[in-house]
């Protein structure tokens, strides 16, 4: 019998596998895109497939001419790539359902193409990027190609904007939610309601974020502390004005913010590794996205908050300071700042107003 | 996946509720003459002398302390020969040829119990000393130089936890001699002037409580707890059976007996008994032969000095597969590997595992941070690993890599299958 000598630990968990985390994402997905198609018809299907595919054809051809380069023989099967653990599949499709539903294919294509060349590859593929493939690729459609993109509209042609859009103009327009505006269903269940692809349906990312948490597959304190941190700014911002409970409701059930804060702020690859690092991070994403909502120029601030805070990860996973665990001192800190973040929005809202 | 990961699979039903066989009449043991705590000996008997079971056969110098090497069955000496222990160190052992007579030496005579009990503390431990008592949880520690402690102990902790999976050798011996636990204990409290003893075992084990409880009864006299901690893993660390069973929150780094806290393993205690009751030391050990490539799992009580490749022999060998197989020494968390059957039983042998071995693919990190929730000491594997891999010193010291206990849960549930227990190892190696 051959005897073989290893270092312990001997075993092994048996389920832990990070393939299966990422495939758990595409299978949370799953209910969105069907929705998307059911909603937009095919135009979303193409466009789903547009995403996915340019992401993962370019990854592809990347690691064959990587491969050529260092000097091994073209083989059709790529050892390198890793469309097997459903990673780049997972970004195409998150990609994908940012998308707004009226956008030519060929802006998905470029664009999928360069978030991923741009954003994953060239730090070194899976695992060393610091930038979310996915968000990066959809900064790059707004930014790039801002004039062809449009969100279609169903019920009311007059209508033809997002809630988000409407509250852009005039951040306490209640018609968003008045009689001719959306029912607060409409906004949960994102029937009809126009938007992009995948981010309407709170209640469907609501389900995927629930399967996802009981298979353990992503990190729950992430999307809670984000919605938290909108709640929280948004009831201040309420409280300060004369706006009604409506306010934090659309803030919450509208734009981005549900599909983000659900599949792209939980990209592992991209966040801090430590509890108390997370919730930071989380807590960043809510600042920033709702104070690119209430001040910034754009309707929405999802993908821009991912980017910026994605820059602070390795600043908050830093070796002097990153603990696994909140200290007195750090908890009190942190307090302080949640408490005086929130004073200043609600301040700071009365001079935009 | 994504959690803190607190339990390890145990599979200790293979061989838990087997009988302990015995095998105490192997036809050579090798008795090691130095140790990894011990390089220098002096050995007092030769080549054919005939010598009795429990007879000292000479000394063993460490640095710090002195142990008797005892023969642990009677017959004739057969030179010395280079044999392995569970750590893969190369040994000197001097080889007894077993005459099966089991002639105990005139020394191992029965103490009866009104003299121990009107006996001093040193007395105690100079028993202890002279029949070469260690820490049979697997330091291998001797024991009396922690029972000399100038420390007040308030607190006697018999730890039965056993969290490591596969093992069921403290678990056998538990069931099968409560009693000589009891007693262990009680003379473990008098030697140390303790008021108070705990048998911590785990919660999960009924059958355990139950035997204890009921052993309890006859030594109502004396304040023992019997506690539960809950099933995870590491629960057998000092740190956390301490925490856990009396509630006392020790500072890494510090010594138990700062806190009034003496932690024994109940094999241990047991052989304390043995020692003091008749006089005896460490010949014999529990140990559980398992794992997933060995044919025949079970519980053995052997000698001290028997060959593992007799052990597995005894267990049928390994089962037919092609592949290769890993030999462990200890538990599969925290057990060495032993490159060869040439490996001896040494008082500190908990269990021999045999598993087919499995070549985990490495894939890259994804960051995923289950290694930082599941960490018992709560630090950072993966940034350690990173740290390592860009030779930073400065962040390994900030990232306290000393603190780790190597326990084995970050390479256990790392979804990328790397093997993080290593690279801590080499970043203590770096900096340390």
């Amino acid at each position: 019998m051959e005897l073989v000598c290893k270092t312990a630990p001997h075993l092994r968990k048996p389920d832990a596998r990070a393939t299966r985390m990422m495939r758990d994402v595409s299978i949370a997905l799953a209910p969105l895109v069907i929705f998307a198609i059911y909603q937009h018809g095919l135009s979303a299907l193409w466009i789903l497939l547009v995403a996915a595919l340019s992401m993962v054809a370019t990854e592809y051809i990347y690691y064959q001419i990587i491969d050529r380069l260092n000097g091994e023989k073209l083989r059709i099967n790529n050892k390198s790539f890793t469309v097997y653990n459903f990673s780049v599949v997972t970004s195409g499709l998150i990609y994908g359902l940012t998308l707004p539903d009226a956008i030519p294919l060929v802006v998905v294509a470029i664009s999928g193409a360069i978030g991923i060349l741009l954003a994953k590859l060239i730090f070194g593929g899976m695992g060393q990027n610091i930038f979310n493939p996915a968000a990066f690729a959809r900064v790059f459609v707004t930014l790039s190609f801002g004039t062809v993109i449009a969100y279609e509209s169903f019920i009311d042609a007059d209508l033809g904007a997002t809630a988000l859009g409407i509250l852009n103009e005039h951040i306490l327009n209640d018609t968003v939610v008045s009689a001719d505006g959306y029912s607060y269903w409409a906004m949960f269940s994102g029937i009809g309601l126009p938007g992009s692809l995948g981010e309407t349906s709170a209640l469907l990312i609501l389900v995927g974020g629930l399967y996802l948490f009981l298979r353990r597959s992503f990190d729950i304190f992430i999307p809670l502390t984000y919605l938290g941190t909108v709640f929280l700014l948004s009831v201040g911002v309420m409280l300060s004005t004369d706006a009604g409970w409506w306010f934090p409701a659309v803030h919450l059930l509208s734009g981005g913010l549900m599909f983000g804060a659900v599949y792209m702020a939980t990209d592992p690859i991209t966040m801090p590794v430590t509890r108390p690092g997370r919730i930071y991070f989380a807590f960043g994403l809510g600042v920033i996205t709702f104070v690119i909502r209430l001040f910034g120029n754009l309707p929405e601030g999802v993908v821009f908050s991912i980017l910026i805070m994605n820059m602070f990860v390795p600043a908050i996973d830093y070796h002097k300071w990153a603990k696994n665990k909140f200290t007195v001192k750090s908890a009190t800190i942190f307090t302080v700042i949640v408490i005086t973040t929130i004073i200043l929005t609600a301040v700071g809202v009365n001079y935009v107003l | 996946m994504i959690k803190k990961t607190k339990r390890v699979a145990d599979y200790k039903q293979l061989t838990k509720e087997l009988p302990t066989y015995d095998y105490t009449d192997p036809e050579y043991v090798h008795i090691n003459l130095d140790s990894d705590r011990a390089k220098d000996y002096t050995l007092d008997v030769k080549e054919g002398d005939y010598v009795k079971l429990g007879q000292k056969l000479g000394e063993r110098k460490g640095g710090f302390f002195t142990q008797p090497i005892i023969a642990t069955i009677s017959g004739y000496i057969e030179g010395t020969v280079k044999k392995f222990d569970d750590g893969a160190n190369e040994l000197t052992c001097v080889t007894i040829r077993n005459d099966y007579k089991n002639n105990y030496h005139e020394t191992v005579t029965d103490r009866p119990e009104s003299v121990i009990e009107k006996m001093k503390k040193e007395e105690i431990i100079e028993i202890i000393k002279e029949k070469s008592i260690v820490g049979l949880g697997g330091s291998g520690f001797p024991t009396y130089i922690k029972f000399s402690t100038d420390y007040d102990i308030k607190h006697v902790v018999i730890n039965a936890v056993e969290c490591e999976p596969y093992l069921s050798s403290d678990y056998r011996l538990i069931k099968d001699q409560p009693e000589d636990i009891f007693y262990g204990l009680k003379y473990t409290m008098q030697a140390t002037g303790a008021e108070h003893g705990v048998i911590v075992v785990k919660k999960k084990k009924k059958e355990l409580v139950e035997v204890l409880q009921r052993e309890k009864t006859r030594f109502e006299h004396l304040n023992i707890d019997i506690v539960t901690v809950a099933d995870y893993y590491p629960a057998g660390w000092e740190v956390a059976t301490f925490k856990d069973a009396l509630g006392i929150k020790m500072e890494l780094g510090r010594l138990p007996m700062e806190y009034g806290i003496l932690g024994i393993n109940v094999s241990t205690c047991a052989s304390i008994y043995e020692a003091l009751k008749h006089n005896l030391p460490i010949t014999k050990r529990h140990l559980t032969v398992n794992g997933d490539a060995i044919k025949f799992p079970q519980n053995i009580r052997v000698r001290v000095g028997t060959s593992i490749r007799e052990l597995i022999k005894l267990s049928d060998g390994y089962v037919e597969d092609e592949g290769p197989v890993e030999l462990v020494i200890g538990g599969p968390m925290m057990g060495t590997c032993a490159p060869n059957e040439d490996a001896i039983v040494t008082p500190t042998t908990t269990s021999l595992l045999a598993f087919k071995s499995v070549d985990h693919h490495e894939e890259p990190c994804v960051r995923c941070g289950s290694c930082v929730f599941s960490c018992p000491v709560d630090i950072q594997p993966v940034n350690i690993m990173n740290a390592f891999k860009r030779n930073d010193k400065e962040a390994l010291e900030n990232l306290d890599v000393m603190d780790c206990i190597e326990c084995g849960l970050c390479s256990y549930v790392c979804t990328s299958k790397i093997h993080l227990t290593d690279y801590m190892r080499k970043g203590k190696k770096l900096i340390g």
